[in-house]
This record gives C-alpha cells, sequence and structure tokens, in this order.
C-alpha cells in the first residue's frame, strides 16, 4: 500500500486557482522532492496536505495511510504521523518551546492509545535531540521560535520532527535560510529518519539540499501541475538547464 | 461647611451629585479646607460626567446619576475580619498588610508599624502632625476634567493611608482595602499617598476586594511620590463583584532618576474606571506601566492613562493586554505628552486587544501629543481574534484546537504576567484570571 496517494488534487486561495489536478504517489521508506519555480504551488501543496482551512480543496482526493486525508482535521493529521516542516515558523511568544514538544508527543501518543511520556524521561528526550541537532540550553525557557534565526527556526523544526518522529514528514524549503553547517546537520537528521517504514517529501526552490539528502523520485511542479517526474538525476538537470526547460518542452 | 452652597444650578443636578454636596456638607472642616472647598466647587460647576464627555463617552452614568449615596460605614476591626480567601498572598508569606475598609485604615492593631524602612499613619492624623505635607501632596498635577472622580475624593475623604517608604524595603506591602456595607446605595472615598524618599525601593500592593451583603460604591484615588532615585513597584488590583461600580484615579510624581512600574489588573468589579495620570517632572524619571484588563460576562472596563514627559530625557513605556468575552466591554486609551525641552524623551505605547465571544467589545486608543524636538515616541495598537498562523502551527503539531485556543489566550497575557516580580502575587493574580477564561482546568494544568 502506498503511504501517500494525490489524485487530482485541485486547490485555491483567496478564489485563486493554485494547485491544478496534481497526482502523485509516495510509499514507505521513500524520498520525493517537489521542485519547481517560484509561484508553481509547492507550498501550497504543502499546507493543503498539513489541513490549512484557508486553502479550499476543489476536487481530488488524497488517501494517506489508507485513510481520507481531507476529511480530517490538523490535528488528526498530525497524530496519524504526518509532519509539515514550516518554510515560515511562526513565533509565538508565551507558549514555552519544550511545553509544545511534550503536548504534542502526548496528544500523538494518546490517539496510539499509549500512554503520556514521562515528564523526566522526556526531557532527556529532547536534550539528546537538542544535542543532534546543536540548538542552545536557552532553548528550553524560550517561548516557540521566539527571538530565533532563520537557520534557528528550522532547525527547531527538524527537532520536532525528531521527537515527534512522524510516518511522513513534509518539509518545505527546510534548506532555505540556512547555512552549510546547520544544511549538513539538517540533512543527517533528516536522513536518519527515513527507514523502510517512514517517508519524506521534500519541497525544494533549489537543488542544493538534494546534494545531502538523495532522493528517489523528483518532480517538477509549475503552475499547479506536475509536469516532469524522474530520479534523481532530473534534480542535477534541473540545476544544470534550469525549470524553463521543463516547462518550455511541455508547452511544445 | 457652606462654601459649595453659593454654586449655583443646584435645582439641575443629579439625585447623585446632590447627595455628594449633601455628604459635602456634613463633613467637619479640617486642615486642609480649602483645597476640598475648591476640589467640590469644581466638581458641582463641572456635574458628572455626561456623554459630552469625550473621555466618558463609552462609559454612560445615566443610571449611576439617579442615585443617591451616603457614607459607607466606617467599620471596626472586631465588626470585619476579612476572609482568607479574598487574601491575595498567602498567609505564610512575608508581606506586610494594612486593611482599609471603605476607606478608613484600621491601624492600631493590625499593622506592625515597625515594616523595615517605613513609616505608615493614617491621614487623620497626617492632617493634624503636617498639614503642611498633606496639602503638597494633594496639589493637582493637571487641569483635565477626566479627574472629576479625584476631586470628588479629595473634597470627601475622610481618612486614608500615608505609607513612606524611607529606604529599601524588601517586604512587599499589601494594602487591603475592603469594601463592604449592610445597606444599598453607599459610597466610600479611600485615598491613600505613597511616598518613597531619595534612593528608597518598595512594593505596594493595593488589592480592592468586597465583603459583605452589599458592595460600596467605591470612589478611591492614590498618590504615588518617587523622590530622586527610588524605585516604586505598584500593583492596583481590581476584584470585587459583578454588581460594584468603582472608579479609581492614580497620580504618579517622579523626581529625577525615578523608576516606577506600576501594574493595573482589573479581575473583577461591574464597572471599572481606572486613570492614571503621570508626570515625569524632573530628567531621567523612568515609568513601566502595564495594564491588564479582562472583561467577562457584562463587565465593563474604561481605562485612561494620561502620561506627561515634563522634562529631558524622561521615559514611558506602557504595556496593555485587554481580553474580552461574553457582553464584555472594554476601553483603553492611553495619551502621552511630550512638553517642550523634554529632549530626548522616550516613549513607547503598545495596546492589544483580544476578542473571544462576538459580543465583546475592546476599543484601544493610543495618542501623542508631542511639543519638543528630538524624542522617539512609538505607538502600536491592535484588536482582533486568535492569530490564525499561530493556531494552524499548534494544530499541525497534533494539538486540539481546545488546548491551542486556550495556550494562545494565555500567551497573550504572558508578557504582562512575566513582568511581575512578586512570585507570590503573581500566581495569586493568574489563579484568579484563571478563573475568567475559557477552560480554567486546562489553563491550571499549564501553569
Amino acid at each position: 500500500m502506498q503511504l501517500l496517494k494525490i489524485d487530482h488534487l485541485s486547490a485555491r486561495v483567496a478564489g485563486k486557482q493554485i494547485l491544478d489536478g496534481i497526482d502523485l504517489e509516495v510509499g514507505p521508506g521513500e524520498v520525493h522532492a517537489i521542485m519547481g519555480p517560484n509561484g508553481s504551488g509547492k507550498s501550497t501543496l504543502a499546507q493543503v496536505l498539513a489541513g490549512r482551512a484557508d486553502y479550499e480543496v476543489t476536487g481530488g482526493s488524497v488517501t494517506f495511510l489508507g485513510r481520507d486525508l481531507l476529511g480530517m482535521a490538523p490535528e488528526e493529521r498530525a497524530r496519524a504521523g504526518l509532519f509539515l516542516g514550516f518554510q515560515y515558523p511562526v513565533e509565538i511568544p508565551g507558549v514555552n518551546n519544550v511545553y509544545l514538544l511534550k503536548a504534542a508527543l502526548n496528544a500523538k501518543r494518546k490517539a496510539a492509545g499509549e500512554p503520556e511520556v514521562d515528564a523526566y524521561e522526556f526531557l532527556g528526550l529532547v536534550r539528546q535531540k537538542m544535542k543532534l541537532m546543536q540548538i542552545s540550553e536557552s532553548f528550553l525557557t524560550r517561548g516557540v521560535n521566539e527571538g530565533f534565526s532563520g537557520g534557528e527556526k528550522k532547525r527547531n523544526e527538524i527537532l520536532q520532527m525528531l521527537v515527534l518522529e512522524p510516518t511522513l514528514a513534509i518539509l518545505d524549503e527546510t534548506a532555505s535560510g540556512i547555512d552549510i553547517d546547520a544544511l549538513k546537520i539538517v540533512s543527517e537528521r533528516v536522513n536518519s529518519l527515513k527507514d523502510a517504514r517512514r517517508s519524506v517529501v521534500l519541497v525544494t526552490h533549489y537543488q542544493r539540499l538534494l546534494n545531502y539528502i538523495v532522493p528517489d523520485r523528483v518532480h517538477v511542479l509549475s503552475r499547479g501541475r506536475i509536469l516532469k517526474s524522474g530520479d534523481a538525476s532530473l534534480a542535477l538537470e534541473l540545476e544544470r538547464r534550469g525549470y524553463d526547460w521543463v516547462v518550455g518542452e511541455k508547452v511544445a | 461647611m457652606s462654601a459649595a452652597a453659593h454654586i449655583s444650578g443646584a435645582a439641575s443636578r443629579s439625585p447623585a451629585l446632590r447627595s455628594f454636596e449633601a455628604q459635602w456638607l456634613a463633613r467637619e472642616p479640617d486642615a486642609i479646607l480649602p483645597l476640598r472647598e475648591q476640589a467640590m466647587g469644581r466638581v458641582l460647576r463641572l456635574g458628572l460626567p455626561g456623554a459630552r464627555d469625550e473621555s466618558w463617552r463609552y462609559t454612560p452614568l445615566r443610571q449611576l446619576a439617579a442615585r443617591s449615596f451616603v457614607d459607607a460605614p466606617p467599620a471596626t476591626e472586631e465588626a470585619i475580619a476579612p476572609s482568607a480567601s479574598l487574601s491575595l498572598l498567602g498567609v505564610s508569606e512575608r508581606v506586610a498588610t494594612v486593611l482599609m475598609v471603605n476607606g478608613h485604615p484600621l491601624l492600631p492593631a493590625a499593622i506592625d508599624l515597625t515594616i523595615d524602612g517605613t513609616e505608615i499613619s493614617s491621614l487623620k492624623t497626617l492632617a493634624c502632625s503636617d498639614p503642611g505635607l498633606l496639602t503638597r501632596f494633594l496639589a493637582p498635577l493637571s487641569d483635565a476634567e477626566e479627574t472629576r472622580f479625584g476631586l470628588l475624593n479629595k473634597a470627601l475623604f475622610v481618612d486614608g493611608l500615608y505609607v513612606k517608604v524611607k529606604s529599601r524595603t524588601p517586604t512587599p506591602i499589601v494594602i487591603l482595602h475592603l469594601a463592604t456595607a449592610d445597606r444599598p446605595d453607599t459610597v466610600s472615598h479611600p485615598r491613600v499617598i505613597i511616598e518613597a524618599a531619595p534612593g528608597a525601593h518598595a512594593t505596594i500592593i493595593e488589592h480592592h476586594v468586597r465583603q459583605g451583603a452589599y458592595t460600596p460604591l467605591c470612589n478611591s484615588a492614590t498618590h504615588l511620590a518617587l523622590r530622586r532615585g527610588a524605585a516604586l513597584d505598584h500593583y492596583r488590583v481590581f476584584a470585587s463583584d459583578a454588581e460594584s461600580t468603582h472608579f479609581d484615579s492614580l497620580d504618579i510624581v517622579q523626581e529625577r532618576d525615578s523608576t516606577c512600574r506600576q501594574f493595573t489588573i482589573v479581575l473583577g468589579g461591574g464597572l471599572v474606571r481606572a486613570t492614571l495620570e503621570h508626570l515625569a517632572s524632573e530628567p531621567g524619571a523612568n515609568l513601566d506601566s502595564y495594564s491588564l484588563l479582562v472583561g467577562h460576562e457584562q463587565r465593563h472596563v474604561d481605562c485612561v492613562n494620561v502620561v506627561r514627559h515634563a522634562a529631558a530625557g524622561t521615559r514611558s513605556r506602557q504595556t496593555a493586554r485587554s481580553i474580552a468575552s461574553g457582553e464584555s466591554r472594554v476601553i483603553f486609551n492611553s495619551k502621552v505628552v511630550v512638553d517642550a525641552g523634554a529632549v530626548r524623551a522616550e516613549s513607547q505605547q503598545s495596546l492589544r486587544g483580544l476578542l473571544l465571544s462576538p459580543t465583546a467589545e475592546i476599543d484601544c486608543r493610543p495618542q501623542l501629543e508631542i511639543h519638543a524636538d528630538e524624542v522617539k515616541c512609538a505607538h502600536g495598537a491592535s484588536i482582533g481574534r486568535l492569530d490564525a498562523d499561530m493556531l494552524f502551527y499548534l494544530l499541525s503539531r497534533g494539538l486540539d484546537r481546545e488546548t491551542a485556543q486556550t495556550l494562545l489566550v494565555y500567551a497573550f497575557l504572558g508578557e504582562v504576567l512575566a513582568a511581575m516580580t512578586v512570585p507570590t502575587a503573581r500566581s495569586a493574580i493568574e489563579s484568579a484570571l484563571i478563573t475568567q477564561l475559557p477552560n480554567p482546568d486546562l489553563l491550571r494544568s499549564l501553569r
């Protein structure tokens, strides 16, 4: 069974059609990269999959682990194992980072019929993951993303992913705005998450990230449609020839 | 007393104003009679605030004006033992509590007069021992007509409390204002004067509570005088019941390099009008004003801050967070005035409102009046519902909607709560606050 099956998905935002019939299948243990020029609908696709309410689905269907994803509330999707790493993680002063992590993990455990995590063990787990992500100790007492630099925010997204261990991680431009060291750390962690069960969808404008996380499949999105799919070599070709080549080829 | 009797227009006065005048006529003259006459004369001339008064446009007093009030009874200590639940701070805490009942301080037995570094007396005593000092404290800060209830208090206060902080006082001082009456339609005019001597430090918490069959109309006034280099944290916490009406006039005068952190916290009352009139009279004076205004059920909260920079290099920062649920209404007007000559003055106004129900209403208005060059003045105001991006972020992590919303409400108030440096007071205020927000049980578990 496919982990994620997107069938002819269409969606609009504020009356404007952004997704125009997307078909995509992601199998267990696979890494997919969705690439495309700015405004092609990449982020919209990620947000629609996570359940953002102001994105209106106008057609198609999405199945996640055999369930109708579009019929699930955003929080249900998260508990079922879907994780969105945001392109622009929001700052929430007054809501503590650790509190959010713990509440998120417990929500997931509760949905799976598991007991709440032990507070002491949890803190140990968070510290261990923080160390992996090279996140400073002050993180523990700060508000969610409060005063974080762009790179810190992205590392925090990956930290959350490591704690929640999602079945499907959709990472929206996770590599943008971070330096090369952070990029290596992020990539290492994403690679470590991937196993026979878990899959990753990378939404990215640049090929840079794909040097570190090698995708099984690469899809080129333009004007709300997937124009071309291929293996990892497609990303390299895009790097060399630009997006116009694919868009042009399709038109021709 | 006869001074006010000559003022014309008596026939058109409202029943409330006539009853205040009757109180005035029945007062015994004291050492500050001329000041009181002046104040009462002005109140009678101006009348109670009405629809034509800009600063009162959201707070009509028609119903109140139609009632007549008599003095709330002074209460003896034997008759009044405030129940422990009214205390803001736990009994075990190291605090000094002064009890005031309907404006009358219960000094002899209720207070250990040896609170380190302070001198405490009743205003009655001060009027006899040092009328000149009392007169200086009662001088008006401005001509503003908003302070009508402050004038009324000045004319009619019978007694009150004078606290002089002489040095560094580590123990917070709680002034517990108890409003109580055994009949309807009574009024009290509590007055508190706090003086922080040069270099003195203290925290003073005025806590307004009620007990008994009826709650008097409360018309309280507090004056804070900060001498050079003094640092004062002052809290006024309104925690009365839904039937009660409270007018509170706070004025603050700050001398050179003094620092005042003022908290106005409205957690109770049916109608609460709280004004803050501030004067930074000398260079280097620094004010941090925090307001936490909670509109709940039918509550009506109206706050007015007027902050005046009258000297160079003065600084003020106002942080107001209003939250309104049910059919409540919260109004926050803040005005910063920078006088000519107050160069390098810095002021910030951050006013935010959070609406939790479609029938609640919040009005925020920051104003600036600048007569000097080289000043840095910033202001921002926003009113709205919960932030959709923040909410989606929390949902996307698996939190249920109710928890996510509750967290965000709590976070909204966090900045003001975090600024409270007396942990026990903060904790008590949080506890009281939580009962008026959605999902109190959930909020308790978050603390």
